[in-house]
């Protein structure tokens, strides 16, 4: 008797199961973010939220959990139960970088579910445009007959903007400073006031078109189009060169109807014309990946750190 | 002459007007709750603002951040409450003056500060943005160091306090402040293994904390009959309800001194209001002629941390307008709307296509008067408020203060702590312990630490280290002028020192 209400009560759960994943979304959708409010990680994710209730006919409600460099925030989303009701804004640092040089209290490699990307940005190192440096090469061997007397900085500390550049430097043997810094616009005046002389930060258009700074390389896969001639770093067959990407997770174990309501969701907001603005007002790259080939980007990129940091020396 | 016509009248439709109205009103009243900083509600804000015309978002934006830091010194004078961390040294005086029933004079003292504060430093950023900018470039982190690790020696000595109780309790806060990252390493840093602290100890769970709920549990001390009375009575006196011209004129100097203190601050992208509001406080009474009078309800204090907090937003747009660099968040978000527009600050701008920059300051200066007016309008609610009796004003107050903790990040932790600071607030004013320097401890360590590494990383990259510290103008001129400042201060203390001890010798 016992077992027979023990079987029907979990069949009734597994078919209530099934049934909640086929009618997904029948709930309001929580979507954390892992970052006080006002960054474009939270606008755009705000922006995803917006768009995807009008689209899925249910309500979102976008929650900021900050902390503890975005861990805190995507651990409760690793820790929430997989049924797609409720999902986290992720980007680069916290998924493929941070995890290799701090413990972190999740792995991203089992943890997560990767629903899909919507963005990316570029990392370009830049210099003062007063003719010092005219190449990287200008500034490795610049870095290699003067130990430690480049300095430089990027605007978040162990972050894969600057990672890249230094697995780079530690590629070629170079000895440089590098100064922590509290984010790109200090380390734009930094620059410009020659107390570093290289800068790897993304908020740099005004100083740009002002002819005051200028690329030399893109620490992303592909090149920056504000500087179409300056090469990426792995075109100049450095080591490591890191996707900068704005996308969404959700807690391991997610069902397949999940993943495929937000592959079309997600495809759907990127072709609208709100969302081709909103990437020309922040100065972003509209760049959609479904579920699958984002979780190979991940993996790929997370491997590609492992092994830098390993080589490298990177967690030092 | 033209352009700045045609700039102006962008910013002097009709929807403009009620754009900024709208946003002064708005700041305001949020910058009233605790928590909810102007910063913040803007962030949540702009995805709207996206689809408005610029020349409706920026206005609102602009009047928004005024009306907000106005809107906190409110709750700082009338419960000891700081809606925005700026308003934190304004609680020093306006607190004591708003217990001898002046609450509404000292909101009107910080009104016109405030507004005066504000106005100074969008005339400093009109006529001498480009200017200016050019000079805070050769502040480096060398210059920062010193900027700061003399601020913290001096306001050491004159906490009020005895000495070794002031350093005690700065000491304190600059342990606090050292809680999270290493700034040079980005490791974690005395967390004790709570990941909420790897980004340090929120300044508005710790000031919440420590101002308003130390102050909550100071009043339960109190008998239950006490409880029913109201916690701020307003003296119906003329002379207590305003601000007279007489007095006015008497807290000028500070305005003007700490005005430009404000927007030299400002200018330095990195150092906050709240900062250049504790330098201006312990600035107007270190110059004071009755120092003593400071901490019970000096007008002079109310006058110098609000225009000082105030001018630093308008002065943030100068490295902003001169190279495109953002000096805070509000400036990052004008910078923003400009870009959107294909407007990009800097040299160039001002001779090929000024127009918006010219709508930009008929803005600001528009917000100020209408900050101005309104605020009169917010003083005269406040008042009606916190007149209700102390019994349900506090409970009040506790829950606000963990709401407005909680709002920063959704963060329980934060709200654990500020109940962690309440007690630990109360039981240091149990001690006699000054609470102020702890604030400025915990504040400006991080600053001084971050700097002082860095500028010691430089010294290290270069083959004459010292030469390098020599060899930079700024550093040796304010090098100089701090010896000087610090030879002011000592003397003044031993003469202190010596007038107390022929009083005591007279007295005995």
């Amino acid at each position: 008797m016992i077992d027979k209400l023990v079987k029907g009560a979990l069949a009734l759960a597994l078919s209530a199961g099934t049934a909640a994943a086929q009618d997904y979304p029948s709930e309001p959708i929580l979507l954390i973010v892992p970052y006080s409010p006002g960054g474009n990680g939270d606008i755009t994710s705000r922006f995803i939220a917006d768009q995807a209730s009008d689209i899925l006919g249910v309500n979102f409600v976008v929650e900021n959990r900050a902390g503890g460099g975005a861990f805190i925030g995507i651990n409760s989303c690793a820790n929430a139960d997989p049924d797609g009701y409720t999902i986290c804004f992720i980007s680069t640092s916290p998924i493929t970088v941070r995890p290799h040089v701090i413990e972190a209290p999740y792995d991203p490699m089992t943890d997560l579910s990767y629903l899909g990307q919507y963005m990316l940005s570029k990392q370009p190192v830049i210099v003062r445009n007063d003719g010092k440096y005219d190449s990287i090469e200008d500034v490795i061997a610049f870095a290699k007959e003067n130990p430690g007397q480049l300095r430089w900085s990027a605007a978040v500390p162990r972050g894969g903007p600057h990672l890249a550049t230094e697995a780079m430097f530690r590629a070629e043997e170079a000895v440089t400073t590098f100064l922590p810094s509290k984010g790109g616009a200090i380390e734009l005046a930094n620059l410009l006031s020659g107390t570093i002389d290289l800068a790897v930060i993304s908020d740099y258009g005004p100083a740009l078109d002002n002819g005051e700074i200028k690329i030399l390389a893109e620490t992303s896969p592909g090149r920056n189009p504000q500087a179409p001639d300056a090469p990426t770093l792995g075109e100049l067959g450095y080591p490591l060169e890191l996707a900068s990407f704005f996308a969404l997770a959700a807690p391991a174990g997610l069902p397949d109807e999940v993943i495929s309501v937000w592959d079309d969701t997600l495809a759907q907001i990127s072709e609208t014309e709100q969302f081709a603005q909103l990437m020309e007002r922040i100065k972003a790259e509209g760049a959609y990946l479904n579920s699958a080939d984002f979780t190979a980007r991940v993996r790929g990129d997370f491997e590609a750190m492992g092994e830098a940091t390993e080589t490298y020396g990177l967690a030092e | 002459m033209d352009s700045i016509i045609a700039g102006a009248q962008l910013a002097l439709t009709w929807q403009s007007l009620l754009a900024v109205l709208a946003g002064v009103v708005v700041g305001q009243v949020l910058g009233a709750v605790p928590g909810l900083t102007a910063t913040m509600t803007v962030a949540l804000l702009i995805p709207y603002t996206y689809y408005l015309d610029p020349w409706v978002g920026v206005p609102m934006l602009i009047g928004m951040f005024k009306g907000s830091l106005f809107g906190s010194s409110v709750t700082a004078i009338l419960i000891k409450t700081p809606g925005t961390p700026a308003a934190a040294a304004t609680v020093m005086d306006g607190y004591p003056l708003a217990q001898q029933g002046k609450g509404e004079k000292a909101c009107k003292m910080a009104l016109y500060s405030s507004v005066f504060g504000d106005s100074f430093s969008d005339i400093v950023l009109i006529f001498g943005a480009s200017f200016l900018a050019a000079i805070a470039l050769n502040f480096g982190p060398a210059e920062y160091t010193l900027l700061v690790a003399f601020s913290l020696i001096t306001m050491g000595f004159i906490s009020g306090a005895r000495i070794w109780k002031g350093i005690v309790a700065m000491g304190m806060g600059m342990l606090l402040g050292i809680i999270g990252l290493d700034p040079v390493t980005a490791t974690p840093r005395m967390t004790m293994g709570f990941l909420e602290l790897e980004e340090g100890i929120g300044l508005i769970p710790m000031l919440i904390g420590f101002l308003a709920v130390a102050e909550v549990l100071r009043q339960m001390e109190h008998p239950v009959e006490k409880l029913a009375t109201s916690a701020v009575t307003f003296s119906e006196k003329r002379e207590d309800r305003r601000v007279s011209w007489a007095e006015f004129r008497s807290v000028l100097p500070t305005l003007l001194k700490s005005s430009s203190l404000g927007t030299a601050v400002g200018a330095l992208p990195g150092i906050s209001a709240t900062v250049a509001a504790f330098l201006a406080y312990n600035e107007a009474r270190r110059t004071s002629k009755a120092p003593e009078t400071f901490g019970k309800g000096a007008l002079d204090g109310i006058a110098a941390p609000e225009s000082a907090n105030n001018a630093v937003s308008g002065a943030n747009l100068i490295p902003m307008m001169a190279f495109g660099i953002p000096g805070d968040i509000a400036a990052a978000l004008i910078l923003s709307a400009l870009l959107i527009q294909g407007i990009t600050p800097g040299p160039v701008v001002f001779r090929d296509n000024p127009e918006p920059i010219y709508a930009v300051f008929t803005a600001l200066l528009l917000a100020n008067a209408i900050n101005l007016v309104l605020g009169h309008g917010l003083v005269h609610m406040a008042r009606r408020v916190v007149t209700v009796p102390k019994r349900i004003l506090f409970p009040v107050v506790i829950v606000i203060a963990a709401a407005g903790a909680y709002a920063m990040r959704g963060s329980v932790f934060d709200v654990q702590l500020v109940f962690l600071f309440g007690l630990l607030g109360w039981g240091l004013t149990k001690l006699a312990f000054p609470t102020v320097p702890l604030l400025i401890g915990f504040i400006l360590m991080p600053i001084l630490e971050s700097n002082l590494r860095i500028s010691m990383l430089i010294a290290g990259s270069v083959p004459n280290p010292l030469g390098y510290f020599f060899a930079r103008p700024a550093f040796i001129a304010l090098l100089g002028a701090m010896a000087l400042l610090l030879i002011l201060v000592l003397r003044r203390l031993l003469r202190d020192r010596q007038a107390m001890r022929a009083a005591d010798m007279a007295g005995g």
